[in-house]
């Protein structure tokens, strides 16, 4: 949404600079993403007399002599059809940028040049050249009332200007502030003082030359009254269009449209393009009020319907229905989607775009002018199913309030009252709003926001926007304005008087409380991380969505993992059940870079179907470390230097642990060799699982010989574990070293060993066989 | 090996039915189609599965009792040198111990929830375009993987409600991985971290919310602070903030320079109504705020995409 500072100013008197009013609005409404300065956009462009005009022979060219306030006549040469004598015209002087080129690369810098030998200074200006629409059938011409030969344009119609850009997505809450007489009103309540506005189409007449002020036909009492109406309207379901409102206007007069208006500036300045007097009326309106406008061709609509009289029914689309839109596109309706039909034929999709079948041309004698309100939850839908992303349906969709339909109708017959006149008015409302009221003390309103503010700054507050207040002493009963449909709780009200008088006016405190609890598996996580830092690994994160094809590869089930259902990519499909195989893909990225070796762990949470759901009903949740080393040049056994890593761990952590075999086929133990492997136990508990893995896991991932890892529960960790012991009271006598010649594994003869020297420490120095031979020899270091 | 060849010959004979579509009626050949293809699929995959247990075959057993292989020297650890850990984690510890300082418990977010929890207990009215609005993932079942770490605000309420009626507060801080259906770009992440806020007590007041947050800011850039609001939408709290600081000295601010860093309110009434608080009894106010970019402003780095890109050339850095 583009705001324009001008225009802004016209509702409301800025006591603060331009600069201190972007920061406020910022600090208590919605950040302002930019400011275009257009205060030299229009600079050395000039209202301009022509006194002669002379076709320049076998041309389209006419030599010009004109008026630019100066005594001396200027030489322009035109190329426009509609150039003439005693008109008003622009003229871009020599030395000024064309206005439609400043955001270019290199704006375009108007000279003095030759054209067929006769020599042109400055240029007379088109619309599109302004940058006023695209219109490049002539040069622009000026109403002589409003202006004098010499006069700045940019004067005349307010062009210097600061044009504030907003994120509509920041005010989607506050459908009232789309338009500009919600967010001057805002500004205002910002600024402490009381808005007050009474008509839009009064508002106009902010140069009132541009625009006279019209007085609105004003209907008798008894045209509301649905039987004296020459249209009926019927609403199937107030859920999908709270109210619809329709005038129908007659043509009595031509409204032509010779001089460029100061509504013309008005939508250029706020993005949109000025097309024709009823489009612009019908954008103006919606840009002024936030009520967007729709008009239809009367003749055709009653034709459309096939029975003469006119009738409007709202209602849902049906599966199957098709619509010719404006733009000549049709498109198939769907049950979502909310058509203004005339007695039962589509002949508009609600909120977003009218039919090409009743739209208005330079031949339309009668017009209904539509102003409703819709659902904004089926706009939305209809939105995104037909990817209509206008003005309007964006205003539709953050939810218009219905009080204004009828009066923003009335508003448009006011301002094309030159060349039609309002016949008759219908509205239909079903349920109209309730008002909100809400009660509340100044006291509520001071603790929550932790403020002093008196009862008379505070009900000023609130009347400046628009509440009324009653109250005795510091109770109020706060009856909110039609346009906040926002309004239902003390909250709201506190965020009201928060935000109007500023939060960054409130001072901040510190509250006093209770010592914390730790988290222990965070302490836990957090002592792993610098353990495993000091044993030279390197702690990752990967993504806990992973695609089929990497469970695949670690030998595991897809079935057995939540399925993303619109995920960004096939890539990030799965909810992964261990953390091991994500290691492995980053296992050969950092292979490749090449690093020859590391050790990659990541702690992080898992989730398999299986595992069903907690007493919460969401799926049980587990905690894990996933540890994976890999070197590319190194024959050994990898499993042991996995196993080294774990130790130490264990060791630091107080846990000791058992190797088994692997039992267990889980999706934790599936990509590992049992030959080469083992589950990790704490007393009667699995806790994991330690070792290298399969070789077609291996050659799927791509990876060398030297690679093994292992998994662990976490949680497990945080029940088993304890502080690091160390036995300071040990003395040792005797320093021994044992070999042992045997067929047994290490583990039965370490065994043996613990019987025979019970009480000592006791560590390994070395396997060793010779070649051939069927034993080996065992050689431990023994302390006593 | 024998099954490889088996399986191979089946292909060969299952690829000549194929010419046989010529002789099957024009309707049925579809379904004559399909049928082959499943059990193509099915003999190719059986055959993958044989290859793969081919590999597998030919392993010789370890000692898995034993410190170190036969013949081996005993393993050692990598050099410390080597080490690192990750960024956002340790900024995330760092981030947490402040706030345990300051009071906070802790309590870890999910990283797969429901509906409930996500938008449900914090006020998002069924259709509110807000729900569309935080791009969220779902799966098959209409489980999310949280798109922010409010989706735990119900659970820490209800599990510390009981020190209310003690007369304590509640004050709880909820680090966790969030995820969020957007296109990857420098700045921008579907998987990141945020850390969650949660007050509550029979006094509190906005001025306590900034008296917090503004504590955390300055004992976090070890420096004192100016602070900015700018007024926000969210469901779960009234009134909503977004919460500003001007850039530190440390990160090479200069006066005026503000970054936004979190979003923060009042607690919405309803909100606490459901988890069983009374609302006219107590108040409280909540905050969530992203981590990634704490530690990218911290470390001065420009692409998110390195967080989890597991790329020891840029986790050795830390």
């Amino acid at each position: 949404m583009k705001i324009s500072l001008n225009w802004l100013k016209k509702y409301v008197n800025v006591t603060v600079s331009d600069q201190e009013l972007v920061r406020l609005i910022g600090a208590r409404l919605v950040e302002v993403e930019g400011v275009i300065d257009e205060t030299h956009k229009y600079d050395k462009i000039y209202v301009v007399k022509v006194l002669e005009a002379n076709k320049i022979p076998e041309t389209h060219l006419t030599l010009c002599k004109i008026d630019c306030g100066e005594t001396e006549p200027v030489q322009v040469v035109c190329g426009a059809p509609n150039v003439r004598v005693g008109m008003l015209a622009v003229w871009i002087a020599p030395g000024a940028v064309v206005p439609a080129s400043v955001n270019e690369d290199a704006p375009f810098v108007i000279g003095k040049r030759k054209m067929q030998g006769y020599e042109s200074c400055g240029m007379l200006a088109g619309a599109d050249e302004l940058d006023f629409g695209d219109d490049h059938s002539g040069i622009v011409e000026i109403d002589p009332e409003m202006a004098k030969p010499g006069d700045l344009l940019a004067d005349i119609f307010e062009l210097n200007d600061l044009i504030f850009e907003i994120e509509n997505k920041s005010l989607t809450h506050r459908p009232d502030t789309f338009g500009m007489i919600g967010f001057a009103r805002e500004v205002a309540g910002i600024l402490g003082e009381k808005f007050s506005f009474i008509s839009s189409s009064r508002a106009i007449g902010a140069n009132s030359a541009t625009v006279a002020l019209r007085n609105t036909p004003r209907l008798k009492e008894n045209f509301f009254s649905k039987t004296q109406s020459k249209i009926q309207i019927s609403i199937a379901d107030d859920k999908i269009c709270p109210r619809y409102s329709a005038i129908v206007l007659e043509k009595h007069g031509e409204i032509k449209k010779k001089y460029l208006t100061w509504m013309d500036t008005i939508l250029s300045k706020s993005g949109m393009r000025p097309v024709d007097p009823i489009v612009d009326t019908t954008n103006y309106l919606m840009l002024l009020t936030g009520q967007p406008l729709h008009a239809f061709d009367y003749d055709k609509f009653v034709a459309a319907g096939g029975s003469g009289k006119p009738k409007i029914i709202i209602r849902l689309a049906k599966q199957g229905e098709k619509l010719v839109l404006l733009d000549g596109k049709e498109i198939e309706l769907n049950e979502n989607d909310i058509v203004i039909c005339s007695n039962d034929t589509p002949v508009a999709l609600a909120g977003a775009m009218g039919g090409l079948s009743t739209a208005i041309d330079e031949n339309t004698r009668n017009i209904i002018l539509e102003s409703a309100t819709f659902s904004l939850y089926n706009l939305r839908k209809t939105q995104m199913a037909h990817g209509i992303f206008s003005e309007a349906i964006t205003r539709f969709t953050k939810g218009q309030p219905p009080y204004q339909t009828l009066a923003v109708a009335e508003d448009f017959a006011g301002l094309l009252s030159d060349g039609f006149v309002m016949t008759s008015m219908v509205d239909n409302y079903p349920k109209p709003e309730k008002e909100n009221v809400v009660k509340i003390t100044t006291e509520e309103i001071n603790r929550l926001l932790g403020t002093n503010y008196d009862d008379s700054l505070i009900i000023q507050t609130l009347e400046n926007v628009g509440f009324e207040v009653k109250n005795k002493r510091s109770d109020l009963t706060i009856k909110a304005p039609l346009w906040r449909m926002d309004i239902h709780i003390k909250e709201d009200i506190i965020e009201e008087i928060g935000r109007l008088l500023g939060y960054d006016n409130i001072l901040p405190t510190l509250p006093l409380h209770a010592t914390s609890n730790t988290n222990k598996m965070l302490s836990l996580k957090t002592n792993i991380r610098s353990i495993m830092k000091s044993f030279g690994a390197n702690e990752l994160l990967t993504y806990s969505f992973i695609s089929e094809r990497l469970l695949k590869k670690a030998g595991l089930d897809e079935k057995n993992s939540y399925k993303i259902v619109n995920s960004i990519s096939p890539d990030l499909q799965f909810v992964r059940q261990t953390i091991v195989p994500s290691l492995l893909e980053k296992a050969y990225v950092n292979q490749k870079i090449p690093f020859d070796k590391f050790a990659i762990y990541e702690m992080n949470k898992v989730y398999q179907k299986s595992w069903g759901m907690d007493a919460e009903e969401v799926p049980v949740e587990k905690m894990r470390l996933g540890f994976v080393l890999a070197e590319r040049k190194n024959p050994g056994a990898a499993y042991y230097k996995a196993k080294y890593y774990l130790e130490k761990l264990f060791g630091e952590i107080c846990i000791k642990a058992d190797y088994l075999s692997i039992k267990n086929k889980t999706p934790e133990t599936l990509p590992f060799e049992v030959k080469r492997a083992a589950e990790v136990w704490v007393g009667e508990r699995m806790i994991g699982v330690l070792g290298e893995f399969k070789n077609s896991v291996r050659h799927n991932f791509k990876l060398g010989e030297y690679l093994a890892g292992f998994e662990l529960d976490l949680d497990a960790l945080l029940e088993l574990g304890g502080t690091k012991k160390i036995d300071d009271g040990f003395e040792v006598c005797e320093k021994i070293d044992e070999t042992v010649t045997t067929s047994k594994t290490y583990g039965e003869t370490l065994a043996e060993i613990e019987k025979k020297y019970q009480g000592a420490r006791i560590t390994p120095v070395g396997i060793y066989q010779p070649e051939g031979a069927t034993t080996k020899n065992i050689t431990f270091h023994i302390e006593k | 090996m024998e099954e490889l060849e088996e399986l191979k010959s089946e292909l060969k004979k299952l690829n000549a039915e194929y010419a046989k579509i010529r002789e099957v009626p024009v309707e049925k050949r579809g379904e004559f189609g399909r049928e082959l293809n499943a059990k193509k699929t099915a003999i190719l995959e059986k055959m993958r599965q044989a290859e793969e247990s081919a590999l597998d075959v030919a392993v010789v057993p370890l000692d898995i009792s034993a410190p170190c292989n036969v013949n081996e020297a005993l393993p050692e650890l990598y050099s410390t040198l080597q080490g690192s850990a990750h960024p956002l984690m340790t900024e995330l510890d760092r981030v947490v111990s402040i706030y345990q300082m300051m009071g906070f418990d802790v309590m870890e977010s999910r990283q797969l929830d429901d509906e409930f929890h996500m938008f449900d207990s914090l006020n998002f009215a069924k259709e509110h375009p807000a729900r569309d609005g935080y791009d969220t993932f779902r799966t098959e079942e209409g489980l999310i993987p949280p798109a922010h770490t409010s989706t735990m605000q119900h659970r820490v309420l209800k599990a510390y409600r009981d020190k209310l009626v003690r007369g304590e507060e509640i004050a709880v801080v909820v680090p966790g991985r969030v995820y969020r259906n957007e296109d990857v770009d420098a700045t921008h992440e579907h998987t990141f971290y945020q850390c969650e806020g949660v007050y509550v007590s029979r006094d509190c007041n906005m001025g306590q919310m900034l008296g917090i947050l503004r504590e955390f800011f300055e004992k976090y850039y070890e420096q004192k602070l100016n602070i900015r609001t700018q007024p926000g939408y969210f469901p779960f709290t009234e009134p909503s903030l977004e919460f500003l600081i001007e850039k530190p000295k440390m990160l090479g601010g200069k006066k005026g320079d503000y970054l936004e860093m979190l979003g923060c309110g009042m607690i919405h009434p309803n909100v606490l109504k459901m988890a069983g608080i009374d609302p006219t009894t107590y108040h409280g106010f909540a905050w969530g705020g992203g981590i990634d970019r704490l530690v990218m402003l911290r470390y001065g780095l420009k692409d998110v995409r390195n967080f989890e890109s597991g790329n020891l050339n840029f986790l050795k850095e830390f």
